[in-house]
């Protein structure tokens, strides 16, 4: 595979902020756990520049939209992993 | 082919992660923080046959094919980021 694409720590607390807003308008929650949490929106970020789409970073996208729907954050999966764990993969 | 990292010698840990993936960072670091050598592939970071040879070995293991997974002695496996079971596991 070829160079990691460049993410800048802007870009990661830009990202961050908003997705921050979007959940807790829609009644959710980012981990509280601000470094971790920042680590998963890189990944996001990663995946972007990778794949063009948000493919959750503890998933392994195909890299075919079509393919990785369910698997783009927030994924399918996510309220039934909230459900089981009180948390998403 | 996998990576290696330098350390104590013991159980043949083999960790197959995501390089995106914060949970399998923090296994990567723990185990660096106990010293043990280990060997771990960035499935993300490969394709083609690589990578599909490697998904039939973790599948072996994990059937639902999720990161983090360590595999220790090729006879035992962790599934996710269990910091006690694999302290317990390697005895540190």
């Amino acid at each position: 595979m070829s160079a990691e694409p460049a993410v800048s720590k802007e870009d990661i607390d830009q990202l961050y902020s908003r997705l921050k807003k979007e959940a807790e308008a829609t009644g959710y929650f980012l981990n509280p756990d601000i470094d971790f949490t920042k680590s998963l929106v890189k990944g996001l970020l990663v995946n972007e520049g990778r794949y063009g789409y948000w493919a959750c970073p503890c998933r392994l996208a195909e890299g075919v939209k079509s393919t990785d729907l369910d698997i783009i954050c927030p994924c399918d999966y996510r309220d039934a992993d909230l459900g089981q764990y009180g948390t998403c993969y | 082919m996998a990576k290696h990292v330098p350390g104590k010698k013991g159980s043949y840990i083999m960790l197959y992660a995501l390089s995106t993936c914060p949970w399998c960072q923090k296994t990567k670091r723990l185990l660096d923080e106990m010293g043990m050598e280990y060997y771990y592939e960035d499935v993300d970071l490969l394709s083609g046959d690589a990578r599909r040879d490697v998904m039939v070995d973790i599948e072996r293991w994990n059937p639902n094919r999720s990161f983090p997974t360590v595999v220790v002695d090729d006879s035992r496996c962790i599934i996710g980021f269990q910091e006690n079971e694999l302290r317990n596991l390697l005895k540190v």
